[in-house]
């Protein structure tokens, strides 16, 4: 069989989801930058947001700035000299050419830096107005800016960090709380992924049993599970959902129980026609002459007949159940600790990505869902053709 | 006329069955719930007399049983009692909404369903055409992107990034003054959901009249009408398309309830002031009542619109009438 284009989204979600997130430093939940900064690559007309490491050398950290002051500033981390120096200070030199003294590092040969420029302290020291909220001074032209330590002593070593929190970050910007969209997109695939494939295997599991008893066994069997499965189809699925989530619970293992039992109906309808002509097929017909039980003739050449369609339809049935498993994320009925792409697209919902026009809340979750649907109904039609080949090139 | 009754007392089984289930599921369901209700409306300050007073007053301090007769009977009468959250009739509150939300999927469905079947025989005869790879498009989009998705784009598109829509509800606050100008401003607000709905909806539909229609376009009849000299035009929507009509009104059958699950969602999205919002807005606070009773209309309409098309199914599908195998 080629390689179908879904097998490798598929692969390159499975990477992203279970294997990238260990060599990704970092806490999803933790925030990172500017709530509802914009992705890096989006309006390079507003400034990124920057963190810089001072090195210990007297030419410093240059960086180019293009752009508005920003709205903040801070410096932290320490700052170890090799002797204790007469004169030294963390110097920032501007564009235009102005020369700020950050901050004295002399009398001292360690220091610890905690500055910000929120603090009225520190804008006084600069010279800055404490009302007045800009960093103009500091970043008075476009052009390069540079950060040095300047002493009179070798500098051993340094660990400041400038940050600049800007308008833009990281690959897919952050959200309502400064959290890594990139890094919530990643944890999101585990979610649907594992509720997606464990929900359709119970659904199958369940389909496959009331399907094969319909249509071999029938009679009262048929009658009463095709009567149930009628009953299931005609009742609205999304609020049962709703009035289950909230009542046993929001965990992922409910989710994946509530879902499985409501979406077991169009596996059983395909199994229990299949089972149909199986029971009235010849060697079929012959086993039952010899004496073969029921549980044997269905165990032993029932479930291989079937297998390679009931495959098919569960490739096919996970979009269903990935669907429906973010619409409740969606309305606010998961756990609210678990990150999932639901989850996401109810808080850009609830957090105001509407009233801030914050789109990259919404894309990568939506457009995941949507590739992961499309990938696994994809990987669904080529295991049909596969089971039956009659259906290669008949569907356009 | 035998069939016909034998086929009617089937169905009409089948939604008394199904009316019965959500009955004693609703009873059960609802009384499980966490948490204590009376809690929700009950300052921790009360008296435990006052509290008892409240358990009566919601029937909550009778046993099971009689709690269950009681439920049928006020259910019957579609009386569900007061919401724990408002303190106005649950009845009231659903009967206020319903117009908002028959407003929302009434055309939306019906444009959806025309859409569809005017693209769909288009899209069966002439493959390949600009109309089939439309189709075909929609469809994967309607069966692979999350509805509220897309729903949620259309909203930042058209109401943030280009104003010409509302961002949220169903009327402006406040109110404008005058009739036609509340009506056209219910319109406005309505105009974005409904598209909406269509453009997620007649993907899939028109999907199965193509798939349909090219199938009934091979058989053997409709190359005997084509040999009669029926024009082309008369041939595909007058033979193919009412061959393929009772299929395509089961269709439409069973996915009407999914119709109201769409309802649940795009109230959310656009902040409609309709009962599947309601509904929600119920399960999130625990308030019983409500959620109870806008469950139970929500499956009782579902179940009268089945009927509603299973009586379409019939007049279109001579076969029934006749007593011959129900068609599936």
């Amino acid at each position: 069989m080629k390689m179908r284009w879904s097998a490798w989204v598929l692969a390159v979600f499975l990477f992203c989801g279970f294997l990238l997130p260990l060599f990704l430093k970092g806490d999803p939940r933790e925030p990172v930058a500017a709530p509802f900064s914009k992705p890096v690559w989006a309006d390079r007309t507003q400034a990124p947001a920057m963190s810089l490491t001072v090195p210990t050398g007297e030419a410093g950290k240059t960086f180019s700035w293009s752009w508005e002051a920003p709205r903040g500033l801070s410096v932290t981390g320490e700052v170890l000299f090799a002797k204790t120096p007469s004169k030294a200070a963390l110097i920032w030199e501007t564009p235009a050419g102005a020369k700020w003294v950050l901050s004295d590092l002399s009398g001292q040969n360690r220091w610890t830096l905690d500055l910000d420029a929120r603090d009225m302290a520190f804008r006084i020291s600069l010279g800055l107005s404490p009302f007045d909220e800009s960093l103009r001074g500091l970043f008075d032209k476009h052009g390069m800016i540079r950060v040095r330590i300047e002493s009179d002593v070798p500098v051993e070593r340094s660990s400041l960090l400038v940050k600049i929190p800007g308008e833009r970050w990281g690959l897919f910007g952050t959200d309502q709380r400064g959290r890594d969209v990139f890094l919530l997109f990643l944890y999101g695939i585990r979610v649907s992924l594992f509720v997606g494939i464990l929900a359709v295997l119970v659904s199958s599991l369940i389909g496959l049993d009331a399907g094969l008893v319909a249509g071999y066994v029938g009679g009262a069997a048929d009658t009463f599970l095709m009567r149930t499965v009628d009953v299931l189809l005609s009742v609205p699925l999304l609020p049962v959902l709703m009035v289950l989530a909230a009542l046993w619970g929001k965990g992922l293992w409910q989710l994946v129980l509530i879902l499985g039992l409501f979406s077991w109906m169009g596996t059983a309808r395909t199994v229990r026609s299949m089972a149909l002509s199986f029971r009235e097929a010849p060697y079929v017909e012959g086993l039952r002459a010899l004496g073969a039980p029921t549980f044997y003739i269905l165990a032993r050449h029932g479930i291989p007949t079937v297998l390679p369609l009931l495959l098919a339809n569960i490739a096919l049935g996970v979009p269903g159940v990935i669907l429906s498993e973010a619409a409740l994320a969606y309305l606010g009925l998961s756990d609210p600790r678990v990150i999932s792409w639901g989850r996401m697209l109810h808080e850009a919902q609830s957090f105001g990505a509407f009233t801030t026009g914050a789109w990259w809340l919404l894309l990568p979750p939506g457009l995941g869902i949507a590739l992961l649907c499309l990938a696994f109904m994809d990987l669904g039609r080529a295991l049909e053709e596969w089971a039956d080949p009659r259906l290669k090139g008949g569907r356009a | 006329m035998r069939p016909v009754k034998r086929y009617w007392t089937r169905r009409l089984g089948g939604a008394a069955c199904v009316v019965a289930i959500v009955l004693v599921a609703n009873f059960f369901l609802f009384r499980l719930m966490p948490g204590d209700p009376v809690a929700t409306v009950l300052d921790p300050r009360f008296s435990p007399e006052a509290k008892a007073q409240l358990e009566a007053l919601y029937g909550l301090d009778q046993p099971l049983g009689v709690q269950f007769l009681l439920y049928l009977r006020r259910m019957a009468t579609f009386d569900f009692g007061l919401s724990f959250s408002t303190q106005r009739p649950v009845l009231e509150e659903i009967l206020e909404r319903l117009p908002n939300t028959l407003a929302l999927l009434v055309p939306a469905y019906l444009l959806s369903v025309l859409l569809g079947t005017v693209l769909g025989v288009i899209a069966a005869r002439r493959r390949g055409h600009l109309a089939e790879k439309a189709v075909l498009a929609a469809g994967a989009v309607s069966f692979s992107f999350p509805s509220f998705f897309v729903q949620m784009v259309l909203l930042l598109l058209f109401a943030y990034v280009f104003p010409v829509f509302p961002l949220r509800g169903s009327l402006s606050i406040p109110p404008p003054e005058g009739t036609w100008r509340i009506l056209a401003d219910r319109i406005w607000h309505l105009a974005l959901p409904v598209f909406s709905l269509v453009l997620l909806g007649f993907g899939g539909w028109a999907l199965t009249v193509r798939n349909l229609v090219v199938k009934v376009m091979g058989e053997d009849f409709m190359i005997l009408a084509r040999a009669k000299g029926i024009g082309e035009r008369r041939l595909l929507w007058g033979h193919a398309l009412r061959a393929a009509l009772p299929p395509l009104l089961t269709l439409f059958l069973l996915s009407l309830p999914g119709v109201v699950s769409g309802a649940v969602l795009t109230e959310t999205v656009f902040s409609l002031h309709g009962v599947g919002r309601f509904l929600l807005d119920s399960v999130l606070g625990q308030d019983y009542p409500a959620a109870g009773g806008a469950f139970y209309l929500l499956t009782l309409i579902t179940v009268g619109s089945n009927l509603l098309a299973d009586f379409l199914v019939q007049l279109a599908d001579p076969r029934i009438k006749t007593g011959g195998e129900e068609s599936r």
